[in-house]
């Protein structure tokens, strides 16, 4: 349907018309990787420490394959010669962030690991395409509040895809459109640096490997492999390097027991998987450094932890630009952020009791002074 | 003697912050295993005369010197304070006369021993720092800005 | 690595009764599992008799060694694994001095002296490589003609030209970590192109700061000249892969085994803890070709402790091997049962291997089953550095001193290597709790006891010399009826003394660390004191020589029964049907850990295996045709 061959006799409509268009997309694409990190992060630093081995690896892993994902759409900025920005003042959302999951949107929240988180996560990571051409993009209905709006339309803020799935084949889209045109015009749509792509050499992921982009070619299959981690293979619930998707992955939580190697979608039939949602601790959600009182150590934790992570984003900005190898250390700096996270974590919120402290996820400058 | 009470002691003697405390996620448990094995009544005992002889003092000098004497220097209480030591810094507590088993807190304890968080390395075989970090200068911890633990200075009521 | 669901249980003592497999093998460590995996490549059957209880490997089974590594108040090499009464193993803490009068009962091994070894071995599934630290060094060339060259030890029946291809073979199966740049010395030679699987681990800081001291050291030794020089250690953990590996395919890390796809440990994430157990498996251990290898005709039956191997009298051919197989493992009963196959493999270790053997009666002609037991002789140096090193990071160790390992000076003396050990002086003194404990009974407390913690401790510099120990026939493993488990197994019975040419080494080793530590600004702490296990007196003065897990030599091969007990595939001269494999067949261990020239030998034996079944098959296979 979508081959480049049918897509020059009859171009499907495409908002994506100029590379300035694709970049917009490009950023909304890193935005919406890293949304989903905090409350990964969050979900599973909460676990308290020798319980839920199951549910901890499973969110361990979903959330170091967002990382490759972010690096994947960095990989396709750098191709076309932009440059990737992960410290601009709204790069981390304010949550509850909405997201699309077909004809309804749903919130996506900083919170504790438990039911309603496990319903978030299959929401994100949900497959979902339009029933219709007409459908990939719809209007808002609702008033949104102060929450960021994730995979809408960076080009016309009144809409919002149906699907994280629609909102990436519209980039895959732009995409060829561009490159065709580029091509027609006799130049090159992929004029990036080569140096400055993540290899697999300074990126590790338990899961799927990095994609060097390069071409048309190395991009789509950088973006398939976001989108096949996610929701799967062709409607399978693996993914085309036989990883189960990460939807599949946290279904297996709600469904108490492991996919296995032949299984099809909603009947697992590998080993038990045991979860204990009450060996968490209650952290608050979506916190807002304001919801510190002042001058308590938690307040100052957690404006340290803040300011330490739009460090991290500042760091990781500066090894997407042309500094590849500093992402060797990514690791030693998430692994950081973990001890952080968890001593917040386990110090109970001023002044509510039952409540524990959580972390806030820095958001550049604003929040620095 | 509440667990307040208990972290505010450890905090000194340990040289870490009580958030930090907090932060092992240990308080209670350590709490419990030193009442387990002391009772109720010589855990208050420790805190008591902690709370007497070293909490209203304010220099530092002074205060020390009393910890020292008073506290650390009991033939009585010094064992148990200085096993409070070892138990935040290792997770273990150590066999004391009339109570000989040496044995760890939990075994969530170990990870969170303070002894390699002071020297910015990790317990043996918990909280990884990630590969090749070790090719680096070690990253250790600054000193807390006093030795006071905090719920003793500020507002003290609010506790 | 997905484990097999179901495999650890797909047979049982009666099942197992009906059959005669193509291979029977005794032990499901590092040497059995190759081997199985190999044999069952082509389809061959293949049964595992192992004498640890034995679960499906979960990722949830691990980490309940690693909690309870956590929960051990003692946390020496074992501490991880369950002691259980039918399958006992030898512990640290066991380890006394021997007293005149009567062998050290103690623990699992009778040690009959002089010397007091605290040597382990690890019985649970997957064997020592549970516990083993993955220093993966291939022997040097001259170590396989020390004899020829040097006029010590017994002669290889093989070299290393003949078994390089099994050292790649087994740096795959691994899945090893270095730069073939820094592994090139002594004769040490590699196909051209050859990398490694992995690119080699960074030194630690500690490393390059030993480095800035002692490269360029000049050392003369029987005349020649020696330049030392701090180079990184091969690793059998997972690293960054090397895209050149393999002719440019790469090489794709094998991490963590459950029956689930979990994707942790496919790299080292720097735990310190490579023994007793690294939490991720980043670390090779041989469930991870167990998990291969029960997905094919592989059966495993667990809680089945070897008892006897029995033998045709006629032939000398094994007709059955009779095991004892526990149904709790808190409790000594059992029912007897017995493995048929065509072939049979012996690959517990070298202590086990001929613990059964002579337990079975099956002393060879040559007497030299049990002979020649050996171990690296460590010897622990330890100071403090004059700047803070950040001591107690990284893995166990990443980078050493190889430049003795091999020279003329063998002739009279043992050569070693040193280890650099990033966990300090734990190994000697049980740093850094013991640190704190002392510092605490001080009266140091709050921000004083943090900065004499960083003081004492994160300068802590440890030198491990590796030393040669070479085949003594009267450094033994026997059996004695007086002495069983729980399980009627006769226990093995260890006599050992520390050879002359080993202390020759052991005292330049002291005196090189004396001259390194001076060179370093480093104050000296070393004291080895006569009251402990180990303490060793040599030439007027004292040393501690600790064992290092390494053993070797108790069935060596050769080229004749009258002098060997297996031939260069393992094979036993006077029991056709029979394997002895593993460290025991090795005639020198010079001065690498075993466990990769063990592994080469097993894979070179089972290519030999699956030449002799296609041959015993031979009229079948062409009836058929």
């Amino acid at each position: 349907m979508t081959s480049q061959t049918q897509l020059l006799d009859r171009p499907l409509p495409a908002e994506i018309d100029t590379v300035a268009d694709l970049e917009a997309y490009l950023n909304a694409a890193l935005r919406l990787e890293h949304a989903t990190i905090p409350p990964y992060l969050t979900a599973l630093y909460s676990l308290h420490p020798g319980t839920n081995s199951d549910a901890r690896h499973v969110i361990r892993v979903v959330a170091v394959e967002e990382m490759l994902h972010l690096t994947l759409v960095a990989n396709v900025m750098n191709a076309i010669g932009r440059r990737v920005d992960l410290t601009a003042d709204d790069f981390v959302p304010a949550y509850p962030a909405h997201l699309p999951s077909g004809e309804t949107d749903f919130l996506v929240s900083v919170q504790p690991f438990s039911p309603a988180a496990v319903t978030t996560f299959l929401n994100i990571e949900r497959p979902a395409k339009a029933p219709s051409e007409g459908r990939r993009l719809l209007p808002y209905s609702d008033d949104l509040g102060a929450g960021t709006v994730l995979a809408a339309s960076p080009l016309n803020p009144g809409v919002r895809f149906y699907s994280i799935g629609e909102f990436y084949a519209e980039i895959d889209r732009g995409l060829r459109h561009l490159d065709h045109e580029y091509r027609q015009r006799g130049e090159e749509l992929f004029s990036g640096d080569p140096a400055w792509q993540v290899t697999e050499e300074y990126f590790y992921s338990g899961g799927g490997e990095v994609v060097p982009v390069t071409d048309l070619a190395s991009a789509l299959r950088a973006l398939t492999l976001i989108a096949e981690q996610g929701e799967g293979l062709g409607g399978g619930i693996y993914d085309g390097e036989g990883e189960l998707s990460h939807y599949y992955r946290f279904e297996q939580i709600q469904l108490a027991r492991y996919y296995q190697k032949g299984d099809v979608a909603a009947r697992p039939s590998g080993p038990r998987l045991d979860v204990d949602f009450s060996a968490v601790y209650p952290v608050a959600i979506d916190t807002e450094l304001a919801d510190y009182p002042a001058g308590t150590p938690a307040f100052e934790a957690a404006e340290t932890f803040s300011r330490t992570y739009a460090d991290f984003l500042a760091y990781l900005t500066a090894a997407y630009h042309g500094q590849p190898h500093q992402l060797l250390d990514a690791v030693a700096w998430m692994f950081r952020l973990r001890d952080d996270m968890n001593r917040l974590i386990r110090n109970p919120f001023p002044g509510r009791p039952g409540v524990h402290a959580s972390p806030v996820f820095g958001r550049g400058p604003l929040e620095r002074s | 003697m509440s667990l307040d009470d208990f972290v505010a002691f450890s905090s000194e003697v340990t040289g870490f912050t009580e958030f930090d405390l907090l932060g092992t996620g240990q308080a209670q448990s350590y709490r419990d295993t030193v009442a387990g094995v002391v009772g109720e009544q010589g855990l208050a005992e420790l805190l008591s005369a902690y709370r007497r002889e070293v909490t209203e003092l304010s220099d530092e000098q002074l205060r020390a010197e009393q910890l020292t004497r008073s506290v650390l220097g009991d033939p009585r209480l010094g064992p148990l304070a200085r096993n409070i030591i070892k138990l935040w810094y290792c997770g273990v507590w150590f066999g004391l006369p009339g109570h000989e088993d040496t044995f760890t807190a939990s075994p969530q304890a170990y990870p969170q021993g303070l002894l390699w968080y002071a020297i910015g390395a990790n317990p043996p075989g918990a909280r990884a720092p990630g590969y090749g970090s070790w090719a680096g200068p070690p990253r250790i911890p600054a000193l807390p800005a006093s030795p006071i633990p905090r719920s003793l200075t500020r507002n003290p009521s609010a506790g | 690595m997905i484990f097999p669901e179901g495999a650890s249980a797909r047979t049982s003592p009666a099942a197992v009764a009906g059959r005669v497999y193509d291979v029977v093998i005794v032990g499901a460590g590092i040497a059995g599992a190759v081997i199985a995996d190999r044999l069952s490549r082509e389809g061959r059957s293949v049964l595992v008799l192992e004498a640890a209880p034995a679960e499906d490997l979960t990722i949830k089974g691990y980490e309940a060694y690693l909690t309870d590594f956590y929960a051990a108040a003692s946390k020496d090499n074992q501490s991880p694994y369950p002691v259980i009464e039918p399958v006992p193993m030898p512990r640290s803490t066991d380890a006394r001095p021997i007293r005149p009068g009567g062998p050290n009962t103690n623990g699992y091994l009778v040690q009959n002296g002089p010397h007091s070894t605290d040597t382990t071995y690890t019985r649970v599934l997957g064997g020592t490589t549970m516990h083993w630290e993955g220093k993966i060094l291939r022997m040097l060339p001259q170590d396989f003609e020390l004899a020829e060259q040097r006029g010590q030890g017994p002669k290889w029946p093989l070299g290393y030209a003949d078994l390089e291809p099994f050292y790649r073979e087994a740096e795959r199966e691994i899945g090893v970590s270095a730069d073939i740049e820094d592994q090139r010395y002594l004769g040490l030679t590699y196909p051209p192109n050859y990398v490694f699987p992995m690119r080699g681990l960074p030194p630690s800081y500690l490393d390059q700061m030993v480095a800035r001291g002692v490269d360029g050291t000049r050392v003369e030794l029987d005349g020649e000249e020696f330049s030392l020089k701090v180079r990184p250690f091969p690793q059998g953990r997972n690293g960054i892969p090397n895209p050149a590996y393999d002719a440019g395919r790469g090489f794709v890390p094998v991490g963590a085994v459950s029956t689930s796809q979990v994707d942790e440990g496919e790299r080292c994430q720097g735990n310190n803890n490579c023994v007793p157990l690294c939490p991720v498996q980043a670390k090779y251990h041989a469930g991870k070709t167990l998990a291969k290898a029960l997905d094919r005709n592989v059966d495993l039956l667990a809680q089945s402790v070897a008892y006897q191997v029995h033998t045709d009298p006629e032939t000398g051919r094994v007709t059955q091997i009779e095991y004892r197989h526990y149904h709790d493992p808190n409790s000594a009963e059992y029912q007897t049962g017995f493995a048929r196959g065509r072939t049979y493999v012996l690959a517990t270790n070298a202590i086990e291997n001929a613990r059964l053997m002579l337990a079975s009666g099956l002393q060879s002609r040559s007497d030299l089953v049990g002979r020649n037991l050996m171990d690296h002789a460590y010897l622990l140096t330890w100071a403090l550095l004059p700047e803070i090193a950040g001591t107690m990071r990284g893995t166990n160790c990443t980078s050493g001193i190889v430049d003795l390992r091999g020279g003329r000076f063998r002739r009279d003396q043992a050569s070693f290597s040193i280890d650099i050990h990033n966990d300090g002086w734990g190994w000697p003194t049980g740093a850094p709790v013991s640190d704190l404990v002392r510092i605490v009974d001080q009266n140091t407390y709050g921000f004083d006891l943090r900065r004499s913690l960083v003081d004492q401790v994160s300068r802590q510099l440890l030198f491990a010399h590796m030393i040669e120990v070479l085949a003594e026939p009267e450094n033994r493993v026997t059996v004695d009826p007086r002495y069983r488990d729980r399980l009627g197994n006769m226990r093995p019975v260890i006599s050992f003394r520390v050879p002359d040419y080993t202390m020759r080494g052991a005292a330049f080793a002291r005196r090189l660390s004396r001259q390194l530590f001076e060179r370093l600004g480093a104050q000296d702490h070393t004291s080895y004191d006569p009251s402990e296990y180990g303490y060793v007196e040599f030439e007027g003065e004292g040393y501690r020589i600790l064992g290092g897990n390494h053993l070797a030599g108790t069935h060596i091969m050769g080229t004749s029964p009258g002098t060997s007990v297996v031939d260069d595939n393992q094979r036993s001269w006077e029991h056709e049907n029979l394997y002895l494999v593993g460290g025991g067949s090795m005639p020198t261990i010079g001065t690498a850990n075993t466990t990769v020239t063990a592994t080469a030998l097993c894979l070179r034996t089972a290519r030999h295996l699956l030449h002799e079944l296609r041959h015993q098959d031979q009229p079948v296979a062409l009836a058929t045709h």
